[in-house]
């Protein structure tokens, strides 16, 4: 555009100058914000991107149970993984240990915020207490739990025997986590336990966000506390509903300690998750157990997805 | 800007963390003029902190550094309930020791990660070891692993229980299990203990295979793992599971608890080696009266051939200037001295010539000594460390599924060799 133009030669110096101090200036203006970004950007990349590709890479090699390369495995692991006859029921286990834990969870969260938002004497002692379960190891309230539930001096058979529940120590009965269904349910309380204090501080922060004069409004207008819980908390306290409820469904999801430090997954596999079985087959079989953290990962992303999709994310958080 | 200040914070110590977590590969200097140091890593055969192998492994350690200051030698010791799974990931991870004592791995010798023993042992010492496990040892002609403990594995009873329950003989027969069992269950005991759950459930399955003439892999090196004995051998204890005269769930139930148990009088009859004598004693519920170890009863009749077991020290090709000083450490180590102590304190059995000598007239420890020679070993192929670890997993489901296709797929696995 300059060179249409005809001006004699000091002008045009000084105007190529002044294009290039711009051009010069743009750029520092545009790199700034790289500046301040770009710690962020190279974190994700190196704990999060890298760790993908190197995923998926793997997941389409062939290794030795010590860790040697051997070449190229085409689809073979992912073969393999679809031919584990125990496959079919630890993808079942694994939907019902997300739905049954999160709903579960989601459910009690929301009484416990409601009873946490309300002025009671204590309330801050209570509100500390919550994040006991939070603060704690994941694998040290696994193993605590494991230990109450030993089947000759658990303190929880303790109890239920002296209530009468349990009729002797040391009976299948009293074995909950040697049976794998009684196994599975127990494994499921400790992961609500866990999860419960992430779930009601979110959700207390969210109740804490509406205003109290819809509640007056309301009250002048004779609802009920029924009616206004369901027509004013709910409706408000959807955006961080859901924002839990996603998060608790990553969380649980990937959770792995719970159920390693209660029964390793066993016996054979059937307490295990999929997070679980990916572990179980990384002793012999590396190649396959990448295939299996590939498939982990797809599941992972078309739950977020459909959820996201069914909740209508975008018009409610966004 | 303090955001910029906490992202970069948070990024450093990312990669600090990564790199510590690569980092920790064990590059020391070798040899040359200054100091060299070992890695050990050892099983840790304790019951708990008070008799720790982190506290023998350490006196040894020190005594070896006060006769060579310029050698350091680190030792870890790991539980074995994770000593498995911790070193195949170290070795995954190619985080080498330089000497690993504890369970074998054959296809380490196969990936050429070893030292020949004979290499880094000096012959006086290489000659010392028991022979009778030099097979068990060996890949491809050469032994790569060195035993430094053995043990062989007997029935103990409680003979107090088996009073109480009018049982004057002691067990010969499956058959003879089961009724005694149940005479003990109607004391409000438990029969038998049967750990088959993932900590040595390779060694218990073994045991009652021995007792109807089953194998793991035959002398000429098939796997017979699937044969109609074994399957049979499962049923079995799927019945005996199912009368409800051993714990409830065995698949989920480990040796070292129910050893435990034992040692509280609960259990009638259970598998055990010398190791359970030091946990009986320690319980101080039974006297040396109250219980008897015997030979392990078989369908027909008491096994001739018991399971002789031994762990292994290996070492890994990590630096070869290093070589010398492994050899002239493992020379310390396999003292008498050392071997005895070691004996003494977790009631195994040595594994060097000089050692059984030393205790053969032992009277705890000469009978399990008399059977070692004798004795049954695992399969000393490269595939038995992913059998191993799919037998520990899965071998407790032949008790509640159909025991043929479980047996099925730990064959499988075996046949397609590793």
């Amino acid at each position: 555009m300059v060179d249409t133009v005809p001006v004699t030669g000091v002008p045009r110096e000084s105007a190529r100058r002044a294009r290039q101090r711009s051009v010069g200036r743009r750029l520092r203006r545009a790199a700034t914000p790289l500046l301040w970004i770009g710690p962020a950007i190279a974190l994700v990349g190196v704990v999060v991107l890298w760790p993908v590709y190197e995923m998926f890479r793997t997941s389409f090699q062939r290794f030795s149970p010590n860790g040697f390369f051997l070449g190229s495995a085409g689809w073979r692991n992912f073969t393999d993984l679809f031919a584990e006859a125990d496959l079919r029921d630890i993808l079942v286990r694994t939907v019902l240990w997300v739905v049954v834990v999160v709903g579960i969870t989601m459910l009690i969260s929301l009484a416990l915020a409601q009873l946490f938002n309300e002025r009671f004497p204590g309330r801050r002692v209570a509100r500390w207490a919550l994040i006991a379960p939070w603060a704690a190891s994941v694998v040290m309230t696994s193993l605590i739990f494991r230990w109450a539930l030993d089947p000759n001096s658990g303190v929880i058979n303790v109890l239920l025997h002296d209530v009468g529940l349990l009729k002797s120590y040391g009976s299948s009965q009293a074995d909950w986590l040697g049976r794998p269904n009684a196994a599975f349910v127990w494994m499921m309380v400790v992961a609500i336990f866990v999860s419960l204090p992430f779930s009601t501080y979110a959700l207390l922060a969210g109740l804490q966000t509406i205003p109290v004069e819809l509640y007056e409004a309301a009250r002048v207008d004779g609802a009920s506390t029924w009616r206004a819980y369901r027509s004013i908390t709910l409706p408000l306290l959807r955006p961080s509903f859901l924002v839990a409820a996603l998060i608790n469904v990553i969380n649980v999801f990937n959770s792995f300690p719970i159920i390693w430090e209660m029964t390793r997954g066993g016996p054979g596999h059937e307490t295990s998750t999929t997070t679980v079985f990916m572990f179980q087959l990384k002793q012999a079989y590396i190649g396959e157990s990448a295939a299996m953290s590939v498939l982990n990962f797809a599941l992972v992303i078309i739950v977020v997805l459909v959820f996201l999709k069914a909740t209508r994310w975008r018009e409610q958080v966004s | 800007m303090k955001r910029g200040l906490m992202a970069a914070v948070t990024l450093s110590a990312a990669v600090a963390l990564s790199v510590s977590a690569c980092g920790s590969s064990n590059k020391s200097s070798g040899g040359g003029g200054g100091t060299t140091t070992l890695k050990v890593v050892a099983a840790d055969y304790g019951t708990g902190p008070a008799n720790s192998s982190q506290k023998y492994w350490q006196g040894i350690v020190d005594a070896f550094h006060a006769q060579n200051p310029n050698i350091t030698v680190n030792v870890q010791t790991i539980n074995w309930n994770d000593f498995d799974n911790q070193v195949k990931t170290m070795v995954q991870n190619k985080q080498y020791p330089d000497v690993l004592e504890g369970d074998y791995f054959p296809d380490y010798a196969q990936a050429g990660l070893l030292y020949p023993a004979n290499e880094v042992l000096s012959p006086s010492t290489f000659s010392n070891l028991l022979p009778v496990f030099a097979k068990l040892n060996t890949y491809n002609g050469t032994q790569y692993g060195m035993p430094f403990t053995t043990s062989a594995r007997t029935l103990f009873y409680n003979k107090k229980l088996f009073q109480q329950a009018g049982i004057t003989s002691a067990p010969q027969t499956w058959s003879d299990i089961q009724n005694d069992a149940a005479k003990i269950k109607s004391l409000g005991k438990m029969g038998f203990g049967l750990p088959l759950g993932s900590e040595e459930a390779q060694a218990e399955a073994l045991l009652w295979f021995l007792g109807n003439g089953g194998l793991y892999q035959d002398d000429s090196g098939k796997w017979v793992i699937n044969s109609t004995q074994n399957v049979e051998t499962m049923q079995f204890l799927s019945g005996l599971v199912k009368s409800g005269v051993t714990e409830p769930n065995p698949g989920t139930k480990n040796r070292t608890d129910l050893w435990k148990q034992f040692a509280q009088g609960e259990v009638g009859m259970i598998n055990g080696s010398p190791a359970l004598i030091p946990i009986i004693q320690d319980g101080g519920k039974l006297k040396a009266e109250d219980w008897v170890s015997v030979p392990i009863p078989g369908k027909a009749g008491p096994l001739d051939k018991t399971l002789g077991v031994c762990d292994n020290t290996s070492v890994f090709k990590t630096d070869t200037s290093k070589k010398a000083t492994i050899t002239k450490f493992l020379d310390f180590v396999y003292q008498d001295k050392y071997q005895l102590q070691f004996d003494k304190e977790y009631a195994l059995l040595p594994a060097t010539n000089s050692g059984v000598r030393a205790l053969s007239s032992d009277p705890t420890f000469g009978p399990f000594l008399k059977a070692l020679p004798n004795s049954v070993q695992y399969p000393n192929a490269p595939v038995w460390s992913q059998v191993k670890t799919q037998i520990q997993q899965t071998i407790a489901t032949a008790l509640t599924q159909d025991p043929k296709k479980v047996l099925d797929a730990i064959q499988q696995t075996a046949e397609k060799g590793s």
